[in-house]
């Protein structure tokens, strides 16, 4: 950890305290144990359902795709649960995490048993005792929705190219279904959207394929007494987006047996570019405002017309009100209450409503396990487009400032969560 | 004379960058005729990369090549020639950010060698690898 006295003059900035720390070589959270706790936790947490989620976003986008009644798209086949995560495990392209490439054990035993016990598939999934899939696929669309936010991906989806490749896949899909094949060639461009947002299952899929590991590789570490530290949890996080970030993003499709490229892997489309930016902008930023706290009334104006302006991702959200109606984030919330590691649901317990509003109290550290997750890439835009923190030239200084203020800009509204993570009494 | 292939062979210090453009598959691309103005980054520069992102690029031949031709101009322009214009557009597409405001630099990347004359185009040497966005 490169840690420099700051040569520039003091930032003029309303969060000058942070960006000097950013310039330290910290995180926007502050370096405490308690952080650090609250921050693993909760991506150990995290990791366990986004190991689902990772697999059922890949199971939807190359074997259900255009199925027409997706009523089993939840239900991930054994193929799917055995498929070997390319970054965990012997088998990987490069190992990030030390542990096994197909699904986590935490995982196949909530399956198995859930909430309630041992029982069939289908009555979990009635009775709800279940992932709640259907965050990852509001994460999905988010990124669908915000279009031209960087990378090549999204400009590609409109080109002619990925339309022949597209319509291929649809009518080999719909091949001896004259229905639907009649349906394609009366209205050409339902399917093709359709196919766009599959591209995206696709995308997000294969982003999180990668975080999974990372996540559970720092649990691992901060069990083992190796990580004791806010910037080492960060500098482990931009180590790993500068590792994989060249990986592939693609879209294929199996159908009766065939392989379809939708997005050949050829067309040189990167994890780092083309998944995690546009990602981190969707999702953690932007967003959709959510139902139960904001009007969608177009007299109102509550909600901007630009879509840049759209202000209701995790580092901006207001987590009170998670558990009740409208609030999209407590589908994720509810997720990750079933694999807390021991030691955070003692730290809940001894706070505010005890266990009895974990799920709030969870929420709280979530939003700080972002923030840090935000400073990493914030700090990995620095190291690849700017200069070292410890650059002995004041000129390079002075633009890496210039970069982490105009970061920072962006939390300047009111509804930015930055202020309250900077103090404990904040849970 | 030989071209940016055979000077870059021939230099001690791009032996990174040589085995990067081989396993992209840009051999033949950088031995045409060109021409061609390249942004060489040393040893050093790939080596000031976080580990397992070479492996990476180096599994995913594609996706290396999206970045070696970030460091690739269409044409052969002379350290004179980069001084007229503040970007200019890599073969990849992106901009890359051109400034003599203190010695050479393209991007974060400071030129220590310029103006190496090859048969199809011109190498300047940079100390940094550069990247997108």
């Amino acid at each position: 950890m490169t840690v420099t006295a700051t040569k520039l003059p003091p930032s003029k900035h309303p969060y000058a305290e942070v960006i000097h720390r950013l310039e330290a070589g910290g995180a926007m959270l502050p370096d405490t144990p308690e952080n650090l706790m609250q921050i693993i936790g909760l991506y150990k947490a995290y990791a366990v359902p986004m190991d689902f989620y990772w697999r059922d976003l890949l199971y939807i986008a190359e074997r259900v795709f255009l199925e027409p009644l997706p009523f089993f798209k939840y239900f991930l086949p054994k193929e799917y649960l055995d498929l070997p995560n390319h970054y965990a495990g012997d088998t990987a392209d490069l190992m990030i995490w030390r542990g096994q490439a197909t699904a986590h054990p935490e995982l196949l035993a909530f399956m198995e048993r859930g909430e309630t016990g041992k029982m069939p598939r289908l009555f979990h999934h009635l009775w709800h005792d279940r992932i709640n899939m259907e965050f990852a696929e509001m994460c999905m669309r988010s990124m669908l929705w915000h279009r031209g936010m960087g990378g090549r991906f999204d400009p590609y989806l409109d080109s002619e190219e990925y339309k022949a490749n597209a319509n291929r896949a649809i009518e080999a899909y719909f091949r001896g279904n004259p229905a639907m094949l009649s349906l394609h060639k009366l209205f050409p461009e339902m399917f093709l959207e359709q196919c766009r947002q599959m591209s995206y299952y696709s995308n997000l899929g294969l982003f999180w394929e990668v975080m999974a590991p990372v996540f559970f590789e720092m649990s691992d570490l901060y069990d083992e007494g190796k990580m004791t530290s806010v910037p080492q949890a960060m500098q482990f996080l931009v180590n790993g987006i500068f590792a994989i970030a060249g990986r592939p993003i693609y879209h294929h499709v199996y159908i009766k047996g065939e392989c379809f490229e939708i997005i050949p892997k050829s067309k040189g489309f990167t994890w780092l570019y083309e998944a995690a930016l546009p990602y981190v902008e969707a999702v953690f930023y932007r967003t959709a405002p959510f139902r139960g706290t904001k009007s969608y009334n177009a007299q109102a104006n509550q909600i901007p017309a630009d879509q840049k302006d759209f202000h209701y991702g995790i580092l901006y959200a207001d987590v009170f009100p998670v558990g009740t109606a409208g609030i999209p984030p407590t589908l994720l919330m509810q997720d990750m209450l079933h694999f807390l590691p021991p030691y955070l649901v003692e730290y809940y317990s001894k706070y505010c409503r005890g266990q009895e509003d974990m799920l709030i109290q969870l929420g709280v550290s979530f939003q700080r396990s972002m923030f840090c997750v935000t400073s990493a890439v914030i700090q990995a835009l620095r190291q690849a487009l700017l200069y070292p923190l410890d650059d002995p030239n004041p000129r390079h200084l002075l633009k890496n400032r210039t970069f982490f203020e105009g970061q920072m800009d962006r939390f300047l509204r009111p509804e930015a969560r930055l202020n309250a993570i900077q103090n404990q009494a904040y849970r | 004379m030989p071209t940016i292939v055979d000077i870059a062979i021939s230099s001690d210090s791009f032996k990174t960058l040589v085995a990067a453009v081989q396993a992209a598959g840009l051999v033949e691309v950088l031995q045409s005729p060109g021409p061609f103005t390249v942004f060489a980054p040393t040893d050093q520069a790939f080596a000031k990369l976080p580990p397992g992102t070479i492996t990476t690029l180096v599994q995913n031949p594609p996706q290396l090549g999206r970045i070696l031709t970030y460091h690739v101009l269409a044409g052969k322009f002379t350290s004179t020639d980069l001084a007229k214009q503040s970007t200019w557009t890599s073969v990849e597409g992106a901009e890359i950010p051109i400034n003599f405001e203190e010695g050479f630099e393209v991007k974060n990347a400071t030129v220590i060698a310029a103006d190496i004359e090859a048969d199809n185009g011109i190498i300047h040497v940079i100390d940094n690898v550069i990247l997108m966005g």
